[in-house]
């Protein structure tokens, strides 16, 4: 009977020309990814230069499995329906009653269904084969075929992916009836799976995180998760326990659903319903049989078909089709699930060490993103079942005779949609106004959720709406259109990656928004308003469709139906179609012509292209001698409300050099310009699309000769598509380099992707020249035509306003309506300087007699105290450890958002967003201060930056970022203390090891670092962190002053890593020279474990604890694979007992901390304390030691700070 | 007024004539379409109703040209399918409330005031406020009456509506109808001759899609007095009769034995008794003359 069922079933699908449309997309789905990572496009688009194999066994994993999710959403589809569809047409009132088993029926049903899904899955398969072999792909990131990777994918997490989610669907679908169920099903699972991903996150929890994850996506990371690229591209996805522990725990689970069903399934004809209620009394039920002559005198009542009447019976539909889908509990399940989701987005809660910010109204909205996946899928799901709705009810016979006309019938469609899409809007609402007053903040502004939500969101969905509705009305049958409005969604952002990168063509896409407390917001509505305006157009156009293709009747073909569309497709129509069709075009070649007529617009191919051109044709002047900049001398004018600048400036340049100068190379940016000599000269190139202007000088430049260049820069007028300017209403902050003209040829331009450079014979690059190249040493790295500089600005703004420049205030007036500020810096600086101008209010402060101030947008008062001292703690810390601060004032300014600060000469413009509405909890469990961090890093750049500054070569950033980073650290600890830092040591840690893997061109060791900030920030501090713990802080920080002043403010040629590092080299002992190399000279990774712990009372009363531990280290080439020894094999194993595998490190001298702790009770709060803390030399991979203590230990641990980098920080302590 | 329906055709998709050329003339009344399953009934009733356009042909009603105007004549309509559905969880209070709201009755009073009498009318009253889709097969087909009164149709199209009604139930439906159908046209497919005969002023014999027969049930009765003929014959004997005679029907007796009706202008046979000729000697008459000459 199985078989029978079994193949029965299996032909019904071979017939069905879904199957073949399911697998159609698939195929193409796969094979457009496959194919667009492994560069098919590359000739029209950007290059796909990377280190990374896409067809690495755990790229096509990733691929595979990502593609796979989409199947989930047939299966309401395909297992889902298997019995349903039974029931649907009334198969089961004959089938239940022949004599097969529950069993062979439900068995049959289930795996022919799971069969048709695996058929589709292996058309994934082929199609990325395929796609990744297509003529025109990249071969340099594609490697041969591997079957074990496709095999491992399919098997290992694909089939168990499968049965388990197919046996939920078939659960769900069978006792519901009801398919919609099925896909709210699918929803649902991928949102709790997102929410145990996030409340899991914390490093800690990874294991069971692991486990849980219905996918096994988390568990496979468990081991992947810091994978190098080298490793990425080379090795396969460990089978290892835990993925094996997962895969085991929900294949147990889909045998339990499917358990269930087969309990639970009867051959009967209801379906099973769930009642909160107790069944009423029943009672016997007859009716009336005589009677029945009656009079029929039906009422008079008035009929009305005008159309206000009609739209008043479409808002009437309307309400009756909202009501059908917000009482349908899968809809309700969506409804609550999402305001937990987006209460748990809002709350972070799976990252104990975040810290949070205040819940303002626009991070609510913000949070609520969490939730854009479940609207749209919910308008594509419900379009669907209400266009069908009569359909699938039968009760179309009915309706479609009434005189109600046919726009009626879809516009209520469409407006119960739009109520859906209200609804699910205000769930974010309501979800951002609970966790406001679950954080005891009271400002709600509503006026901000209404706008956003009601307003500017909800025109999105709409523009969704339509586009549901008349895909749904094509197609008529719900699933097949959900499935390809979700393809559609999905890929029309895709289309940029063929190539088609602009959003006018692109169906929904265009400009976004941003909001900021300063700038609200700023003038990024006009332009979103302006394409959703667009494609509402188009939407309406759609909706036109729609209206031609509704079914009305029972038509029988696609042909019939195309008839009725042209018969339906009157002169009254035609003509809206026209109007709609002009807007819709005129508004599109507006915009058209404003970014490509007007402006020139350059495709990312071309962009690329440029480059490419930039450096083959001005590279030859790369060094060719240019005189220094030693003044400047600006004059800024910012108007706010017009968003315009107005600047002028004079630079003084010296010949430094010992050459005759005879031409200056003029490098400046695409904004109106003038410049102007003070010697005669000849404009021998000016090169508009580089911006790229060379003037021979009449009578060349004498070594030690002055040279004057009088500029002036403004915007183009701002339109309304394009922002011409980088001033906004309130809160501008504009840095020099992006306004003023510089001096010779600039790298920056030139591509660094050595694959993608190949193909277009360019040499291989190098990035920047090696610290040990001395005649790279001239330039510093933030600039190439200046040294320090002497600086003066007059910066004016709008009356309401303050204007910032590096300097100080010599003089301020206000004149026609403008505010007027003088800046004169009193000591050298580098040529880095920015403009702010915003409504600010200031707070001021001293220390010694430096006088603070801090610029503020009011109502950001939260944080200024901690800014105020971290300030001080900074300026005290550099101050006492390596020299005097420059400048006799500091200012922190702040500006509207970006996520960061940075650091100018006596000034630091600090983002909005970034610790200035931080929520800081002081207590010991609370997250990191970063506000205080921060603030400490950007002064400590006051010295390290704007002191010492390194040349343009290879590690120069050690000396500026790690340094900052390192003195943050030093600061916290001597607020927080020693035991407090493990929390920040452990998060650097994880950063670093996180974001190493998704390195694209190589990791080079700190001293040497490309200036990638995992390096310099989170590598940097960990290792100097390190040293000053291994050779004592006061050690590591007197050599460094020793440097300091060697280096600061020194001219050509500029200090680099290695000096630096021979300075901490020189005061480290012989035997810890070794951390010189593990940490500065080389990648070195430990890899420390607690095996076993034992503890013991001895007969004095002491403790002696029994310890054995590994500590084992290996190095990472550039690409991230690992080595054991440097020359010669000197590298050690170890082999455990019933281990094949030895464990291999790299020869080992090095001292370990060894650590035990207590615990104290202080008031009901567990603290550790310290009992035992010393750095033991360690020779052997595996090791045993015994160590007495005075107390009852409680926990164990080698390196338990995490001082050291060790890819597993979660195995380095034991409890006891 | 009056329904005329020329030249119309219709094929589906799968080849299959459903409407061949057909020609029909309906006055006021209750008009039976008789035709056994699968003559096109359905077709016919549905391209009237709107539902499904014809190939070609016209249809007009009174002076709207239901294939042109639809709406104007959906203004004047009242449709049962042959089966239908409804939306679940709605009691038929609010269904008929919402078709009402449909059929234009703008005034919420006067859809309170004529779904209360509909309901009425179809003794639903009592089970108004329970949802329709839990409606017993005669209650949901005198909600399917209900909402077909709703906008006072002059034109009433109903399907199949007593296939599966008990006897009471097929009564208080009939009884119903003809009610209703005495101020305007009601056109009423059947294959159950007997509904024809009880309730119908005119009909018609459809088969393949034709009229065979356009006439009234009394009259066709009228013109076949002295023409049918019966006798009862051994089971063995049936097929060598079939050959001979023109046998419309033939009908087992408790005894095993055969009752057959014959057609003839003349007795066929001494062992023929004249019978009363009955609506159903019609209806075959009309299938027979119809069917396809075996050569």
């Amino acid at each position: 009977m199985f078989s029978t069922i079994f193949f029965h079933e299996l032909k019904y699908w071979l017939k069905k020309p879904a199957f073949y449309i399911y697998m159609a997309i698939f195929f193409a789905l796969a094979l457009f990814i496959s194919a667009t990572t492994a560069g098919f496009f590359d000739s029209i688009t950007a290059t796909t230069g990377s280190s990374r194999i896409v067809n690495s066994p755990s790229g096509v994993t990733n691929l595979f499995n990502g593609l796979t999710i989409f199947i989930f959403f047939l299966f309401p589809s395909i297992v889902g329906v298997s019995v349903y569809r039974d029931y649907k047409s009334e198969m089961h009132t004959i089938l239940y009653s022949y004599p097969f088993s529950k069993g062979n029926y439900l068995f049959a049903k289930f795996f022919s269904s799971i069969l048709i899904v695996t058929c589709i899955v292996l058309v994934i398969g082929i199609a990325m084969f395929i796609g990744f072999r297509l003529p025109g792909t990249n071969a340099e990131i594609v490697t041969a075929f591997d079957f074990k990777s496709y095999f491992d994918a399919y098997w290992v997490f694909i089939l168990p992916n499968i049965l388990l989610f197919g046996a939920i669907v078939f659960a769900v679908v069978t006792f519901t009836r009801n398919i919609a169920a099925g896909f709210i099903t699918v929803i649902l699972i991928l949102f709790v799976q997102g929410v145990t991903e996030s409340l899991l996150s914390d490093p800690d929890s990874r294991y069971l995180a692991g486990l849980l994850d219905p996918f096994g996506a988390a568990a496979s990371d468990y081991y992947t998760r810091y994978w190098t690229v080298s490793e990425q591209n080379e090795l396969h996805i460990p089978i290892k326990e835990l993925i094996l522990y997962n895969r085991l725990l929900w294949l147990g689970v889909a045998s339990l659903v499917f358990g269930l069903v087969y309990k639970f399934f009867q051959f009967s004809q209801n379906a099973l319903s769930f009642s909160l209620f107790k069944k009423a009394k029943g009672e016997r039920a007859t009716k009336r049989n005589f009677g029945g002559i009656i009079r029929i005198n039906l009422p008079k009542v008035n009929f009305d078909y005008s159309i206000l009447q009609n739209l008043k019976t479409t808002w009437k539909l309307s309400n009756v089709d909202f009501k059908y889908i917000a009482k349908s509990w899968p809809f309700i399940c969506i409804v609550l699930v999402g305001l937990i989701i987006v209460l748990i987005a809002l709350a972070d809660v799976g990252n104990p060490y975040s810290t949070q910010s205040y819940p303002k109204t626009w991070r609510m909205l913000r949070g609520g993103g969490a939730f854009v996946v479940a609207i749209n899928i919910c308008t594509f799901l419900y379009a669907g079942m209400l266009v069908n709705r009569s359909k699938t009810n039968r009760i179309n016979g009915l309706i479609d005779v009434t005189p109600i006309p046919n726009w009626s019938l879809f516009l209520s469609k469409f407006i119960a949609i739009i109520k859906m899409q209200i609804l699910l809007l205000a769930v974010i609402m309501v979800a951002g106004i609970l966790f406001q007053i679950y954080k005891g903040y009271f400002d709600f502004e509503v006026g901000l959720y209404i706008k956003e939500l009601f307003g500017l969101k909800l025109i999105n969905y709409v523009i969704w709406a339509f586009l549901a509705l008349a895909v749904q009305t094509l197609i008529r049958s719900p699933y097949l259109g959900l499935f390809v409005l979700i393809v559609l969604s999905i890929g029309i952002p895709l289309l940029s990656l063929a190539g088609v990168e602009q959003s006018i063509f692109k169906y929904n896409e265009g400009p976004g928004f941003g909001y900021n407390d300063m700038n609200g917001y700023g003038d990024s509505l006009d332009r979103y308003l302006l394409y959703k305006g667009y494609w509402l157009l188009a939407g309406l156009m759609l909706l036109i469709v729609t209206a031609l293709f509704w079914v009305r009747g029972l038509p029988h073909s696609f042909k019939e139906r195309l008839f009725i569309a042209k018969s339906r497709f009157k002169a009254s129509v035609a003509i809206t179609l026209l109007v709609l069709l002009v807007g819709f075009f005129t508004l599109g070649y507006s915009i058209f012509k404003e970014t490509n007529i007007d402006n020139v617009r350059y495709s990312s191919k071309e962009l690329e292209k440029l480059r490419v051109d930039w450096e083959k044709t001005y590279k030859t002047f790369e060094n060719y001698a240019q005189p220094r900049i030693i003044s400047v001398k600006t004059d800024m004018n910012i108007f706010p409300k017009e968003r315009n600048f107005e600047a002028s400036g004079e630079y003084v340049m010296v010949n430094k050099t010992n050459e005759i100068i005879d031409s200056i190379f003029l490098s400046h940016n695409g904004y109106p310009s003038k410049f102007e000599f003070n010697k005669a000269n000849v404009i021998v190139l000016e090169d508009t699309i580089y911006d790229f202007d060379i003037y021979q000088l009449k009578q060349a430049l004498l070594p030690g000769d002055t040279l004057k260049l009088h500029f002036t820069v403004e915007n183009e007028p701002n339109t309304l598509i394009n922002n011409n300017s980088p001033v906004v209403r309130n809160g501008t902050f504009i840095n020099n380099k992006a306004l003023f003209p510089s001096l010779g040829y600039s790298g920056g331009r030139e591509l660094t992707d050595n694959k993608t450079r190949k193909t277009y014979d360019l040499p291989p690059n190098d990035l920047k020249p090696h610290p040990s190249d001395s005649t790279a040493l001239g330039n510093t790295y933030i600039s190439n035509d200046s040294d320090w500089i002497d600086f003066e600005t007059t910066v004016s703004t709008s009356e309401d306003q303050i204007a910032i420049a590096p300097g100080y205030l010599q003089k301020e007036w206000t004149e026609d309506g403008r505010r007027y500020f003088h800046y004169k810096m009193d000591s050298k600086i580098l040529n880095f300087y920015a403009f702010n101008s915003a409504e600010y209010e200031v707070k001021r402060d001293k220390w010694k007699d430096v006088s603070l101030e801090i610029y503020y947008h009011k109502g950001h008062e939260y944080n200024l105290e901690r800014m105020m001292r971290g300030m001080k703690a900074s300026l005290e810390y550099n101050t006492e450890n390596f020299s005097p601060y420059q400048h006799k004032q500091l200012r922190i300014v702040e500006f509207p958002s970006g996520g960061f600060a940075q650091s100018f000469p006596n000034t630091i413009p600090f983002g909005g967003d970034t610790g200035f509405i931080a929520d800081i909890d002081d207590s010991e469990d609370g997250g990191i201060d970063y506000t205080y961090a921060i603030t400490v890093h950007e002064v400590a750049h006051q010295w390290f930056a704007h002191q010492v500054i390194g040349a343009d070569v290879l590690g120069a950033t050690m000396m500026s970022e790690s340094m900052s980073e390192y003195v943050s650290l030093k600061v916290l600890e001597k607020e927080l203390g020693k035991a407090q830092m493990r929390k920040f040591l452990k998060k650097a840690l994880d950063d670093y090891l996180t974001q190493r893997t998704f390195e694209s061109k190589r990791e080079s060791a700190l001293m040497y670092n490309d200036g990638q900030q995992y390096v310099h920030y989170q590598k940097g501090s960990l290792v100097l962190y390190a040293v000053s713990d291994y050779i004592g802080e006061k050690v590591l920080n007197n050599a460094l002053k020793t440097y300091v002043e060697k280096v600061r403010f020194q001219d050509a040629p500029y200090t680099t890593s290695i000096d630096m590092v021979n300075h901490i080299k020189a005061v480290t002992p012989d035997s810890l020279q070794y951390i010189i190399k593990d940490m500065f000279e080389t990648i070195t990774l430990y890899d420390n474990r607690i095996l076993d712990v034992s503890s013991s009372e001895m007969d004095n009363g002491k403790y002696k604890v029994d310890i054995e531990f590994n500590v084992s280290k290996y190095r990472n080439d550039e690409k991230g694979k690992r080595f054991y020894s440097e020359e010669g094999r000197d590298s050690i194993t170890y082999l455990a007992e019933g281990k094949e595998t030895p464990l291999v490190s790299v020869k080992l001298e090095d001292y370990i901390d060894i650590g035990i702790f207590t615990e104290d009770d202080l008031d009901g709060k567990k603290k550790e304390r310290i009992l035992y803390l010393k750095k033991h030399k360690i020779t052997e991979i595996n090791n045993k030691i015994s160590i007495i203590v005075d107390e009852k230990p409680t926990e164990v641990g080698v390196d338990p700070f995490n001082i050291l980098i060790d890819t597993r920080s979660d195995d380095n302590r034991q409890k006891l | 007024m009056k329904l005329v329906i020329t030249n119309l055709t219709k094929t589906y998709k799968n080849g299959v004539k459903a409407i061949d050329n057909l020609n029909l003339e309906i006055g006021t009344g209750m008009f039976g379409l008789l035709g056994p399953n699968g003559a096109g009934k359905s077709s016919l009733m549905r391209t009237i109703a709107t539902l499904q356009s014809p190939d070609s042909g016209s249809i007009m009603f009174g002076d709207i040209d239901v294939l042109e105007d639809k709406m104007a004549l959906r203004k004047i309509l009242g449709y049962l399918p042959q089966s239908f559905g409804v939306y679940p969880k709605m009691s038929a209070e609010d269904l008929l409330d919402y078709f009402a709201a449909l059929k234009g009755v703008s005034s919420k009073a006067d859809r309170q005031v004529l779904v209360k009498e509909v309901l009425e009318i179809t003794n639903l009253y009592d089970v108004r406020k329970k949802h329709v889709a839990g409606y017993s097969g005669g209650m949901k087909q005198r909600f399917g009456i209900a909402q077909l009164l709703l906008n006072n149709p002059k034109l009433i199209i109903v399907d199949e509506p007593t296939a599966g009604l008990d006897p009471a139930e097929r009564h208080r439906f009939l009884n119903v109808l003809r009610e209703v159908g005495t101020n305007c046209t009601v056109i009423f497919s059947t294959h159950i001759v007997e509904d024809v005969k009880e309730l119908c002023n005119d009909m018609a014999i459809l088969n393949g899609g034709r009229i065979l027969k356009q006439t009234t049930p009394s009259h066709a009765r009228k013109e076949l007095i002295g023409k049918i003929w019966t006798k009862i014959v051994e089971r063995d004997d049936l097929e060598q009769n079939e050959t001979v005679y023109n046998v419309l029907s033939s009908n087992y007796n408790e005894d095993n034995t055969l009752n057959i009706r014959v057609f003839a202008d003349e007795q066929p046979d001494a062992d023929f008794i004249t019978s009363e000729p009955q609506l159903d000697d019609v209806y075959f008459i009309a299938l027979k003359q119809d069917e396809p000459v075996l050569s």
